[in-house]
């Protein structure tokens, strides 16, 4: 008897080895902390993709939630997700802010025009459907970079005063919004609304 | 005849294998040659380069680093470094700053949290274990009795002479 938990351990260890694969079974390898979650934007200057002239800030996400979606013409999720996102918008009212970057175009290797690229943007939006309130073109992909974006598509959930509030990695279907995009963005919206209700009763007074 | 044929065969064959690992050698010389478009103010920050590259980790495909990846996420951290090197940044300054954005993930070399710890604890304390194990083990088996032993054998061998 006085052996016996000796001879538990080769089983607990296994035990423990066992819970260990089991969790990684169901774990997702893509999943990185995000760095970003919980801070506000990282500043930028950066131009419209189709009106290099207007320049956007960080300043220019702030006043509603928005959904930042990173994307390129390449990127075939993207194309994929297009449909559902741009149903949100029509239905919902959903606020989707493009971070658009390319990777043919770069800028100091670049073979493709802007031009071309303004082409390419405007010829997939008209067969998928257009989410975008307006789309920020990451010239150079740095901000993209301070974001801790990996590929696309990708999306920052953003509140009212500009925090980013999650970092989903992957495209946005049904099944995520309404598991794990639709609530945060429902609460986001109605705390910014409620913001906004006090504000107005404060003015009142 | 057959002898000389057959080692102009061999000599054949070594001089077709090297030739592949001429080969091979060139190919290789031919992707670090990729990195060439970067130009450095000194040997030193060519090295820094080099070693950075080699530390970082792609977030997109998640088991290569940099220098290896191909990804355009490597692309544009390749040239990030080139540049936070260039505006003097060290290396540390140039891991932080990756780290910053995309987490301890990103380097190959894990800090020492409560959670990686067991990285380092962990085969110590298996060594330790199995250490206690085997002394425990040892001191409870009794001392063999050899002659014993040695008049059980003798004993065998006599029964199979018969």
């Amino acid at each position: 008897m006085k052996k016996a938990p000796l001879v538990a351990i080769p089983l607990v260890l296994f035990l423990l080895l066992v819970v260990f694969l089991f969790k990684g079974l169901f774990s997702d390898p893509r999943e990185l902390d995000s760095q970003v979650k919980d801070k506000t934007l990282p500043p930028f200057s950066l131009p419209d993709l189709m009106n290099p002239d207007t320049t956007y800030t960080p300043e220019d996400l702030k006043g509603q939630v928005t959904i930042l979606n990173v994307w390129g013409v390449w990127c075939v999720t993207c194309a994929v997700e297009m449909p559902y996102l741009t149903q949100l918008k029509n239905e919902q009212g959903v606020h989707i802010v493009g971070l658009y970057f390319d990777q043919d175009l770069d800028p100091d290797f670049g073979t493709k025009t802007l031009t071309r690229v303004q082409q390419e943007v405007v010829e997939m939006l008209s067969r998928y459907g257009n989410p975008y309130a307006f789309n920020i073109f990451d010239v150079y992909r740095d901000t993209s970079l301070d974001l801790g974006v990996t590929g696309a598509p990708e999306h920052f959930v953003i509140d009212a005063s500009g925090i980013i509030r999650m970092h989903h990695i992957g495209d946005i279907n049904e099944r995520v919004w309404r598991n794990k995009i639709g609530p945060l963005y429902e609460k986001l919206r109605n705390e910014s609304l409620n913001d906004l209700a006090n504000e107005v009763s404060e003015a009142a007074e | 005849m057959i002898d000389l044929s057959l080692s102009t065969h061999r000599a054949n064959l070594v001089t077709r294998i090297f030739a592949i690992f001429i080969l091979l050698a060139l190919h290789v010389g031919g992707v670090s040659a990729a990195e060439d478009k970067f130009t450095f103010d000194s040997e030193a920050q060519r090295a820094s380069f080099l070693r950075l590259t080699a530390e970082l980790r792609c977030p997109m495909c998640q088991n290569q680093n940099i220098a290896d990846s191909d990804a355009m996420i490597a692309h544009d951290m390749r040239r990030k470094v080139y540049s936070l090197l260039k505006q003097g940044k060290s290396e540390q300054e140039v891991i932080d700053y990756m780290k910053a954005r995309y987490g301890d993930f990103v380097h190959y070399q894990p800090p020492v949290t409560a959670a990686t710890l067991w990285l380092w604890a962990g085969p110590v304390l298996f060594i330790f274990i199995a250490l206690l194990f085997v002394i425990r083990r040892r001191s409870v088996t009794p001392p063999e009795d050899m002659a014993a032993k040695l008049a059980k054998a003798d004993a065998m061998l006599e029964q199979e002479k018969e």
